[in-house]
């Protein structure tokens, strides 16, 4: 019965937005040629003042090993803030363009915080955590398919009090236990929050829709705690839940993909390095014609369509089991505005001094000087 | 290091007299650092920890062939960490987002599904791999550097004598390696003496490669006749069920202990790989030690004594692999840095102390015995002639 009418509303106003800015990203064609420059764009490789020095320095210890070491980590751009304010905007987002992304702390304490990727395009469940710009941590083995630290929570120094290891700490080496980690929710607009299936990288958001993350400590796949925060947009309560049942996936393969998903690289802005032809099973045939390589029929509605507005490719959006919690009974949430910087976090918690990766460098040339002239003297000495 | 060496002499009362120590100090020494190394990612450490092992080596080894062999091992640990960061560019290393380079990308079929030829390249994932292959080749090359300090023979020797036929089989796989440098160097000396370093490639490889293997065939064949006429490998008045009992419990002893250790270091295995199966298969060995050993009598010659030097030098490594377990409890932050952001990693003072520990032995230890001071010197840029062999066993 809600299909009808919700179709001509969520169509005009979404397709101008989305479009658009995504076109000249994903176009097949310019796809290889357009992107280092976007992302040159997006994000400037900030400059390295004063490195060279230390370049040198480095590549006179111990040649190419040291060199490739000190080429590449003198790419990296220095400081971000815990909250990376470039990117998103506090509180939940204004329209249906972008998502909203929820980080609820439950038991480790903090307030929950709700920002918004305003971004229009498609992307993973990592592209709108990362855009709405949390700071995040995977695991040393997955990578960040596995989100292992939200805003440095929980932090390395942290006690977690999981059932039977009660001092447990989180090292984000390997997946973290089941009694204590980030559960992954999504919602869309005024549905109820639905515990996901699929991994952070494989699946897509719901534009428009919500993002969750609750930290969920001794709970089991039942009671995992939901977001506290009602997965409804200011102004828009009382509207139906159109959101598209995901299906589940079918095997145990980590690098499958959600039927129709953007197949993001997991950039903070690779949402339009998805394949030219989708993997959609639904897509119909006219997913190049849009040229954002998005196969038809996907996950949502409004957002699927080409140029020509095909209604047919689309299944029918079904009412969502399930409707959103009450608005009013929200937890108190903050933009993050206030959040400290997660790497002076990092550097605090750890004793770590700026001056123990000088004294290590300067230990190790030493050291290679003590070596040489040692070996130049045995050397002497044998062939006395 | 003769001559600081000497003078110490005149107030440590014989500590710094030259002389080889006994080769399981060196390698407690060695499998400390190779511990501490496992422990971290931080290139920070993992630099020092390096610099100190090579410091360590030249001060001390001795000028036998085994000792040469560690520039080989070093080579080693820098293809490790050149194919650790080459794999990542093969094989898709697009964790993170700052892209440095993008190779087209290599279109694979479904069931090819989760491997990646090419495309982007960034560089997270690249220090991701630079980080890890740095990890090995630390590890690898403090083995080596056990291999060029400790004496293989005179380690066989302090073997415990249930051992015997492990630890011969052991120290000879040990000694392969070592050997074969120091014959391609020598093999490699003498066709340069002989004017023929001009030919085509499949001459060099003839040239070298047949002599080396044969060379190194002569040489295991020797060591087992010599070996042989000294009684090892001698199955005694033992009964052959005895024997097969015996042999079975050692050989699942020792995998219990191999998968133990393997799981107590690694901490991403299963907890109980790690405790409860170090303990039954030290257990089962020792069940296995005590039957063998019942039936096992040699006697040693000299046997190697644990000496302060020793002490000191098994205890320095001893102290950096138990500094890096510290810190890995009270500030984990650092050993494993993070390669989210990009930054540069983080380092406290602790470990960094703890490694630098390491490097006592090159100062608190005597110097190896070296064959020149008692033989006239051979002629400058001549062939060395074999060095002779100082095994007193």
């Amino acid at each position: 019965m809600t299909h009808p009418p919700t179709r001509p509303l969520t169509h005009p106003p979404t397709r101008p937005l989305t479009h658009p800015p995504t076109r000249p990203l994903t176009h097949p064609a310019t796809r290889a040629a357009t992107r280092p420059s976007s992302r040159a764009a997006v994000r400037p490789r900030r400059g390295r003042p004063g490195r060279p020095a230390v370049l040198r320095r480095v590549a006179a210890l111990a040649g190419a090993v040291l060199l490739a070491l000190a080429g590449t980590v003198a790419t990296a751009p220095l400081g971000a803030h815990a909250i990376d304010h470039s990117k998103g905007s506090p509180g939940f987002c204004k329209s249906s363009t972008g998502v909203t992304v929820v980080v609820d702390f439950q038991q480790l304490g903090g307030t929950t915080i709700v920002r918004c990727n305003p971004r229009g395009s498609r992307g993973t469940g990592l592209d709108a955590l990362k855009g709405a710009g949390f700071q995040i941590a995977g695991v040393q083995r997955w990578g960040e398919a596995f989100i292992c630290r939200i805003e440095n929570r929980p932090s390395a120094v942290e006690k977690l009090p999981i059932k039977g290891n009660e001092g447990y700490r989180e090292l984000c080496i390997d997946t973290p236990p089941a009694a204590g980690y980030w559960s992954y929710w999504h919602a869309g607009n005024n549905c109820a929050w639905t515990y996901s299936q699929w991994g952070v990288k494989n699946r897509d958001f719901i534009p428009g829709g919500f993002e969750g993350w609750s930290f969920s400590l001794n709970a089991t796949a039942d009671t995992n705690p939901r977001p506290r925060i009602a997965a409804v947009r200011p102004g828009t309560s009382g509207r139906p839940c159109t959101a598209r049942k995901e299906p589940k996936p079918t095997s145990n393969n980590p690098n499958v993909k959600q039927p129709g998903s953007s197949g993001g690289t997991g950039g903070a802005d690779g949402g339009g390095t998805g394949p030219g032809s989708g993997t959609g099973t639904d897509g119909d045939g006219d997913g190049d014609g849009d040229g954002d390589g998005r196969p038809d029929g996907a996950q949502v509605p409004g957002t699927g369509q080409g140029p020509t507005g095909r209604q047919g490719a689309l299944p029918p959006p079904k009412p969502r089991a399930g409707t959103a919690d009450d608005p009013g009974k929200n937890v108190a949430f903050t933009g993050g505005e206030n959040a400290p910087d997660v790497n002076q976090v990092i550097k605090k918690q750890s004793g770590a001094s700026d001056y123990a990766p000088w004294a290590a460098l300067a230990a190790a040339i030493l050291l290679a000087l003590a070596t040489w002239v040692t070996a130049l003297r045995r050397r002497r000495a044998r062939h006395w | 290091m003769g001559a600081p060496g000497r003078r110490a002499t005149a107030w440590a009362g014989g500590y710094f007299l030259p002389r080889d120590l006994h080769p399981g100090a060196w390698w407690i020494w060695t499998l400390g650092l190779a511990v501490a190394a496992s422990r971290t990612t931080n290139p920070w450490l993992l630099l020092t920890i390096l610099a100190v092992v090579c410091f360590v080596v030249i001060a001390r080894r001795s000028e036998a062939p085994w000792a040469l062999a560690f520039r080989i091992y070093f080579g080693l640990g820098v293809l490790i960490v050149v194919f650790r960061v080459g794999f990542r560019f093969v094989f898709g290393g697009a964790e993170g987002s700052t892209i440095l380079l993008t190779f087209p990308e290599i279109p694979l079929p479904a069931w090819a599904a989760g491997i990646r030829l090419f495309g982007a390249v960034s560089a997270e994932s690249l220090l991701g791999g630079l980080y890890d292959g740095l990890r090995l080749a630390t590890m690898v090359i403090c083995l080596g550097a056990g291999n060029a300090l400790a004496n293989p023979k005179r380690l066989l020797k302090a073997m415990p004598p249930a051992l015997y036929e492990v630890g011969t089989a052991v120290i000879v796989a040990l000694s392969v390696f070592p050997q074969l440098a120091e014959s391609a160097l020598r093999v490699r000396r003498a066709r340069r003496l002989r004017g023929g370093t001009t030919g085509k490639r499949m001459h060099v490889l003839r040239t070298i490669v047949i002599p080396v293997l044969e060379d190194a065939l002569d040489r295991s064949l020797h060591l087992a006749a010599s070996m042989d006429s000294r009684g090892y490998g001698r199955a005694g008045t033992a009964r052959r069920r005895a024997r097969f009992t015996t042999g079975l419990l050692m050989i699942v002893g020792l995998i219990g202990v191999c998968v133990g250790v393997y799981a107590t270091l690694d901490g991403t295995t299963p907890r109980f790989l790690a405790f409860p199966v170090l303990a039954s298969g030290t257990v089962v060995a020792m069940l296995g030690f005590r039957l063998a050993g019942r039936r096992v009598r040699r006697t040693r010659y000299r046997p190697d004594r644990w000496r302060p030097a020793e002490i000191v030098v098994a205890a320095s490594g001893v102290a950096v692999a138990a500094a890096m377990f510290a810190t890995s409890d009270v500030d984990p932050t650092n050993l494993n840095p993070s390669l989210t952001d990009l930054s540069w990693p983080l380092l406290s003072w602790t470990p960094l102390c703890g490694v630098l520990v390491g490097v006592l032995p090159a100062l608190l230890s005597p110097p190896p015995e070296t064959p020149h001071d008692h033989h006239p010197p051979a002629a400058a840029g001549g062939i060395p002639e074999n060095v002779p062999e100082r095994v007193r066993a």
